[in-house]
C-alpha cells in the first residue's frame, strides 16, 4: 500500500489546481486549461512528454477545450507539478470555481466570425478563470450566431453580432441578400429583415435582423457592409442533469465591457446563489431587471 | 450596354454544393486574368454559396440574375 503523502486538506487544495481523483485508488487526473482552445504547437509537445512520463501515454480532450491527463500516481504529483511550472501547460480547475473559458475559431480563420476570439480569450482568462463560486461557472464566446462555442449553454455566454448596412449606389438588384435573409429569418420564425421593393432595391428592417451577416457574405458587389459589431449576452445557461438555456439580457454590448460583465456576473452569482447551486438555478428566484442592472 | 463578352461558359445546373464551387474554382484557375466566366447555377444554396465563395476568392462578380428556376453568375477573373 502506498504511504499516505497528502492529508485530506492537501488533497482538497490540489483539487483547486485541477488534480482530480480517479476511481482507481491512488490515481489522479491532471486537468489543464486552454483558454479559448488556442494552443501553441510547442506546448502541445509538452503535453505529450507529460503524458508519457507521468500518465499512460494518452490524453483525454475534455468538452471544455481542455486536455486531461489520467493515470497520474499520487507519489508522482509533487514532481509533476514542478515539471508543469516550467512547461507552459496551464492548470485547470475543478470544484467550486470558474472554469476554462471556451471560444470558437473566430474571425481570424472563420468566414462567419465577427470577432477575433483568440486575443479575446487570452485577455479574458485572467478575469474569468479560477474564481471561487458556489458551484461552478463557465464562460463561452462565440464569434457569430452559429454559436459553435454554445454561448447559451454556459453560465455566461457572449455571442458576437454584426449589424449590416446597405449602399444602394453599389446594389445591382440581384436579390440574393433578400433570399438568404428570408431563409435565416424563416428558420428563426421571423419575417425577413431584408425585402426587395418594386424596383428590386433591398429594404432593411433592423427589428427582424438576426445579425448573422449572411447578406454581407452573399452580396456579389459588397453593397452590404458591416456597420457595427457587438455581443449578445446570455446568462444562466447550463447542461448537466437539468439543462437550462441561457437568457439573453443584452444586444450589441461593446467588447471593452466584457471583462467588467464577467466580474459583475461572478460577484452576482456569489451574492444570490446557495452553496452547490448554479447561477441559472439561483436566477429563478430573482427579478431579471435588477440582475441586468447589476451585471451590465 | 448589358452585353458582356463571355470567354467561358459553365452549366452547373443539377450540380450540388460544394462540387459546383470546386468546378467553378478550377475553371477560373485555368483562365487568364481579366477573362469572363459565365456559370449557370441552381436556385437556393448553390447560387448563394457559389457567389459568396467566388467573392471570397477575390474575383469580381459582374452579374447575378435569375432565369426561370436557375441563376446566371458572371465572373471576371482577377
Amino acid at each position: 500500500m502506498a504511504k499516505k503523502i497528502y492529508t485530506d486538506t492537501e488533497l482538497q487544495e490540489l483539487r483547486t489546481g485541477g488534480i482530480i481523483k480517479q476511481k482507481q485508488k491512488d490515481y489522479f487526473i491532471l486537468r489543464t486549461r486552454i483558454p479559448g482552445g488556442y494552443l501553441k504547437a510547442d506546448i502541445l509537445k509538452k503535453y505529450s512528454v507529460i503524458a508519457k512520463k507521468y500518465g499512460r501515454d494518452y490524453i483525454h480532450v475534455s468538452t471544455r477545450q481542455g486536455i486531461e491527463i489520467p493515470w497520474i500516481h499520487i507519489n508522482n504529483i509533487p514532481k509533476l507539478l514542478k515539471d508543469l511550472k516550467k512547461s507552459g501547460v496551464l492548470r485547470g480547475a475543478c470544484g467550486p470555481r470558474s472554469r476554462n473559458l471556451i471560444a470558437c475559431p473566430g474571425s481570424s480563420v472563420c468566414r462567419f466570425g465577427f470577432v477575433d476570439t483568440e486575443q479575446l480569450a487570452q485577455k479574458l482568462d485572467r478575469v474569468a478563470f479560477g474564481k471561487d463560486v458556489p458551484k461552478k461557472f463557465k464562460v463561452a464566446i462565440s464569434g457569430c450566431l452559429n454559436s459553435c462555442a454554445k454561448a447559451q449553454e454556459n453560465d455566461l455566454g457572449f455571442l458576437a453580432q454584426g449589424e449590416p448596412e446597405v449602399d444602394l449606389g453599389k446594389c445591382i438588384g440581384c436579390t440574393l441578400c433578400a433570399k438568404v435573409c428570408e431563409k435565416v429569418c424563416g428558420r428563426g420564425k421571423r419575417e425577413p429583415a431584408i425585402v426587395m421593393d418594386k424596383d428590386k432595391r433591398p429594404v432593411y428592417r433592423k427589428e427582424n435582423c438576426f445579425f448573422e451577416g449572411d447578406c454581407i457574405r452573399v452580396c456579389p458587389v459588397n453593397a452590404w457592409k458591416l456597420k457595427k459589431t457587438g455581443f449578445a449576452v446570455y446568462v444562466g445557461g447550463k447542461v448537466g442533469r437539468f439543462p437550462k438555456f441561457g437568457i439573453k439580457i443584452a444586444d450589441f454590448v461593446d467588447e471593452k465591457q466584457i471583462p467588467k460583465i464577467i466580474k459583475n456576473t461572478i460577484r452576482c452569482y456569489n451574492r444570490i446563489a446557495e452553496i452547490g447551486e448554479r447561477f441559472g438555478e439561483a436566477l429563478e428566484r430573482q427579478d431579471l431587471e435588477t440582475i441586468k442592472k447589476e451585471i451590465l | 450596354m448589358n452585353e458582356i463578352r463571355i470567354d467561358q461558359h459553365l452549366d452547373l445546373k443539377g450540380v450540388p454544393c460544394p462540387l459546383n464551387f470546386v468546378k467553378t474554382k478550377l475553371t477560373l484557375e485555368g483562365m487568364a486574368a481579366g477573362s469572363i466566366l459565365e456559370v449557370l447555377l441552381d436556385d437556393g444554396e448553390p447560387i448563394a454559396n457559389v457567389t459568396a465563395s467566388v467573392k471570397e476568392e477575390g474575383h469580381q462578380i459582374l452579374k447575378v440574375e435569375q432565369i426561370k428556376n436557375y441563376w446566371r453568375l458572371v465572373v471576371k477573373k482577377v
